[in-house]
């Protein structure tokens, strides 16, 4: 369980509240690259932070994320045109550039500086791998950019998608440090999913319903580390690390490239699921690559030309009873990703932690917890920078691996869960 | 006769509805029971001091001990000090959480480990401890503690035994 007064702490994110200027401490996904494919394109409506936004590109390729709404008289400038090195209002026709800066008021005399005073409240924009990273906070307390991996490796070798999670942030974080779950929920896919079959890992999470956990701090956030039986006496241990505030990786399986998570609140009754796959030694095929456009592994089928899953709560996310019945889908719910949104949307817009009953496994989960609070209130009463803003913090791999079992796993891994690029993920 | 409309099952769907803020209200609001029998077990000297601080705090049914280990045989003391034994506490017990500061308790925690896991009771240890001090009591704590926090800080105790309803 959560004191209610805690549960509010997590959960909100808005601006001036506590969490919320914890997430602006950090870098974070605003949109895939590929909504702004080209200069000039259609601007995209964001809302991040519970902040509403407008992302273009302009004439020069510059990437902007300004206040959604003109400083004239308020319209959206979703309707705005994108031309000329600025986005217009088509209202009145107001202009401004990627900093927010208003640059044409065309109802003013031709030398006036009077657009020179009107500034949009704008944040950074930048583009790493195949995602457009913001940074909300303080722009002179801008830290170094971000240096996950997976963002990093050459684009053939890296696949990123997202979804629309309709449920507070934090219970959809919770599920991804979660490696309980996947004996059950996801015990259909570790059969079927081509981005899960086939590895050897998957029988010793198949044969041991009933891991062992061990919760490491680590310099960006923790490492939880989830130990079933293998052979031999040996044990299996699925790595899990989290860095601040909302990322995860899964621990690998087989040659299968790496799966991970971003959680980023929209507002505090939705968010963004950001979900990745990349191999840091050679390309994705073909075969993975197409396999993550049709929403296999945890990635999700969405409805065309949108970002919204084609399973969602508004059609029972497609509920298959006979397949339940059969465990082909343990839920009954086609997909991964699905599986987990569909149970974590299910907890409620915000899951009331008051009414929990938690266990010794869910440890990795009272910790983080733990962490995320004490970083918040640093931040807020001494202005402490929070764990994982450093992009060394970035640089951690998840790992899967067989060890005697004396072995403590972070003293048997540590270089695993290093990132050593160009070098093999330690998978089973 | 009017024909009755067709309505599609699927639309507004059940999970559409349950899940907004508004069905939330009617969730059963119902008081959660606390846990049944917590046991909270101090492995050595230190130990007992954090946990001497987290037995003062107001808990439901948590029961809060020392330990020593006596020719191979652990006993239990009540952090007040009353005798316990290990049997007639584990008998009674649903989860067990032992918290270790350095080696001094290794052979306890393996004994008591040991005889959760014997009787199917749920553990956890928490290796208060920021050096290798207590190598030994997280390696006698690993094979039986069904969560093992090492490295943890002494608010995880508390953080612990609250997320557990202790």
């Amino acid at each position: 369980m959560l004191r209610q007064d805690i549960n509010e702490l997590l959960t909100r994110t808005g601006p001036g509240t506590p969490m919320g200027e914890l997430f602006r401490q950090y870098w974070m996904p605003a949109c895939l690259a590929e909504e702004l494919p080209e200069n000039d394109c259609p601007p995209v409506r964001l809302k991040l932070l519970s902040e509403r936004l407008i992302a273009f590109r302009d004439s020069d390729g510059r990437y902007g994320l300004i206040d959604e709404f003109c400083a004239h008289r308020g319209a959206s400038l979703w309707f705005g045109r994108n031309e000329d090195g600025g986005l217009r209002c088509p209202y009145h026709g107001w202009k401004y550039d990627v900093t927010g800066q208003c640059v044409e008021v065309p109802s003013e005399a031709d030398n006036s500086s009077f657009c020179q005073n009107v500034k949009l409240t704008a944040y950074p924009l930048v583009k790493i791998g195949d995602i457009l990273w913001t940074f909300m906070g303080d722009p002179a307390e801008q830290p170094p950019l971000p240096e996950f991996e997976f963002a990093l490796v050459p684009p053939e070798q890296t696949y990123t998608s997202k979804r629309l999670q309709q449920c507070n942030w934090l219970q959809a974080f919770e599920g991804g440090i979660d490696s309980s779950h996947v004996t059950f929920l996801h015990s259909g896919g570790l059969k079927n999913d081509p981005l899960f079959k086939g590895a050897k890992g998957n029988e010793y999470n198949q044969n041991d319903k009933k891991p062992f956990f061990e919760v490491a701090d680590s310099d960006g956030g923790l490492f939880v580390g989830a130990r079933r039986n293998a052979e031999d006496g040996k044990y299996y241990w699925r790595i899990t690390p989290w860095v601040m505030p909302c990322f995860t990786m899964v621990p690998p399986r087989g040659d299968h490239p790496i799966h991970g998570h971003f959680w980023i609140p929209i507002d505090d009754e939705n968010c963004w699921a950001y979900s990745f796959d990349y191999h840091p030694v050679r390309a994705l095929t073909a075969a993975e690559r197409q396999a993550m456009i049709d929403g296999h592994g945890v990635h999700s089928e969405n409805i065309p030309g949108t970002y919204r899953p084609l399973a969602n709560r508004d059609n029972d996310y497609l509920m298959d009873r006979e397949k339940q019945r059969a465990g082909e889908y343990y839920s009954g719910i086609k997909g991964i990703a699905i599986q987990d949104a569909s149970l974590q949307e299910s907890m409620g817009p915000i899951a009331d932690r008051t009414k929990e009953r938690l266990v010794p496994a869910d440890a990795g989960i009272i910790k983080a917890r733990q962490k995320l609070r004490k970083a918040a209130i640093a931040l807020r009463d001494h202005g402490t920078t929070p764990p994982g803003v450093d992009p060394e913090h970035h640089r951690v791999r998840s790992a899967a691996v067989v060890l005697p079992q004396a072995e403590a796993f972070l003293d048997a891994c540590k270089d695993d869960v290093r990132v050593n690029p160009g070098m093999p993920i330690a998978s089973v | 006769m009017a024909t009755q409309a067709f309505v599609d099952p699927n639309l507004p769907s059940s999970c559409a509805r349950a899940a907004t803020a508004a069905e939330a209200r009617y969730r059963i609001q119902r008081p959660v029971a606390p846990a049944r029998a917590p046991r909270i077990i101090a492995l050595d000297g230190g130990a007992v001091e954090i946990v001497r601080r987290a037995a003062a705090l107001q808990w439901a049914n948590a029961r809060f001990y020392a330990c020593e280990s006596i020719d191979g045989t652990v006993t239990l003391r009540g952090i007040e000090g009353h005798p316990a034994t290990l049997a007639d506490e584990l008998a009674s017990a649903d989860v067990v959480v032992m918290i270790a500061t350095d080696d001094g308790g290794a052979g306890c925690a393996h004994t008591i480990g040991k005889a959760c896991w014997q009787r199917s009771i749920m553990t956890a240890g928490l290796v208060v401890s920021d050096d290798d001090a207590a190598d030994r009591a997280v390696a006698a704590l690993r094979p039986h503690a069904r969560v093992l926090l090492p490295g943890a800080d002494e608010s995880d105790v508390v953080d612990l035994l609250t997320a557990l309803r202790a």
